[in-house]
């Protein structure tokens, strides 16, 4: 069993971002495991600055702060970290709902064509000893989760369920499973979180993509991920190794 | 070729990371090793201009911690923690954070670089101002590769 992670948990009302507040205590020393849920965010945010919208109580919004050691050579650990992740936010909203999402490259939780929860993750002087990542989780719990015009793309815990979703027991489960994701990675069982991540996403191979590559955009069809979860992706050049940048999927 | 010519050469090389270069026009030529640390100009025995040539771009045994500058400031150079994409601003549209000639402070974000969905800010370890930006924003950059170099301040 990995060791659970020893979480901290902070609610707030309302914060412009729990990133932002995590990002912060993170750099003043804030241990692993420091976790903050807000009700609502003023400025919830997804890659690249995107609006990530927060109403109050239509969604989890939370921010846990990670001390992954540094390693010598093999930095698996890094490149995989978000792809865990994804996965324990997966199995942590099967437990709490018995709904099984699937996740897309490299750590979107989708049902079918829609999108139900959005994970980011941003390190803080990475390569150092007092290096940290702050990854951020959001969840649509209520349809009020999301504004109407993205209502083709996306959607929430309650209407995938046809019930009301208890939140807390999602905010619990969800973080447990981030925990036993992490905690795999960190004791040496990243091949147990590549087979989790690959039986969970049908689209990793097979699905025709485009990304921008720095010579341009490309497309192809994806042919699964590599043992540092790099997206493989077939195009008539051969096979092309995505491991940033926008992918957009033709699902 | 002016003393500009060559100084815009030691940039280029310094930038492309050669450790020699030399180049052969009428009436002269010009060699740059960095290591070894010359930089010889040979007029031809032909009347041909004499050119002096500035210091080594990046001695190493002088200055085994920072490369001095063309203007004799010490130089700090940020690499590349990670393999990943290299982002000059923290969202499309947005100014970049820095620019060459940019002030910079210890703690200050130069960059983000972006590998599997984590997104790292690059902060500055130095006091000082950005001599050179040597990657192109949205490029893919190796672990250890320069990104940027701080002229220190004293």
């Amino acid at each position: 069993m990995p060791s659970p992670l020893p979480f901290e948990i902070h609610h707030r009302p309302v914060v412009t971002s729990t990133m932002d507040v995590a990002a912060a205590e993170a750099a003043q020393g804030a241990a692993e495991g420091w976790t903050l849920v807000a009700d609502e965010q003023t400025a919830g945010r997804g890659r690249r600055g995107r609006e990530w919208t927060s109403p109050a109580g239509a969604g989890v919004y939370l921010s846990v702060v990670l001390r992954p050691p540094v390693a010598a050579g093999d930095d698996r650990l890094l490149s995989l970290l978000t792809l865990a992740v994804g996965v324990g936010v997966r199995d942590g909203l099967q437990v709490a709902t018995g709904l099984a999402p699937d996740v897309k490259w490299p750590n979107d939780v989708f049902v079918g064509r829609r999108k139900l929860a959005g994970i980011l993750a941003e390190g803080l002087a990475l390569g150092t000893p007092a290096q940290c990542v702050v990854v951020g989780v959001g969840i649509n719990l209520r349809t009020a989760a999301y504004p109407p015009d993205v209502a083709a793309v996306a959607t929430s815990l309650e209407a995938e369920l046809g019930r009301v979703c208890d939140r807390d027991l999602v905010i619990d489960e969800v973080l447990a499973g981030v925990g036993r994701a992490y905690g795999d990675l960190k004791d040496g069982r990243a091949g147990d979180i590549l087979r989790r991540w690959r039986e969970a996403s049908p689209w990793a191979v097979g699905t025709r993509v485009e990304w921008e590559s720095p010579s341009g955009p490309q497309t192809g069809e994806t042919a699964g991920i590599d043992e540092t979860g790099a997206l493989l992706v077939r195009t008539t050049d051969g096979i092309a190794r995505v491991i940033a940048g926008e992918v957009r999927w033709k699902i | 070729m002016t003393l500009d010519d060559i100084k815009h050469l030691i940039e280029l090389i310094r930038e492309h990371d050669l450790s020699e270069f030399e180049l052969e026009q009428e009436g002269f030529r010009l060699r740059i090793r960095k290591g070894g640390e010359t930089v010889t100009v040979q007029a031809a025995p032909v009347a041909a201009p004499v050119v002096q040539a500035p210091a080594a771009p990046a001695p190493t045994a002088a200055a085994p911690l920072a490369p001095t500058d063309d203007e004799g400031g010490d130089l700090a150079i940020v690499k590349s923690p990670i393999v990943g994409t290299f982002y000059r601003a923290a969202e499309p549209g947005a100014p970049a954070f820095v620019d060459v000639g940019s002030p910079v402070r210890k703690g200050d974000v130069l960059c983000i670089i972006e590998a599997m969905k984590l997104m790292n800010e690059i902060d500055s370890e130095h006091d000082g101002e950005i001599a050179s930006v040597y990657v192109e924003n949205g490029q893919s950059v190796q672990y250890g590769e320069r990104l940027f170099a701080i002229r220190l301040k004293r």
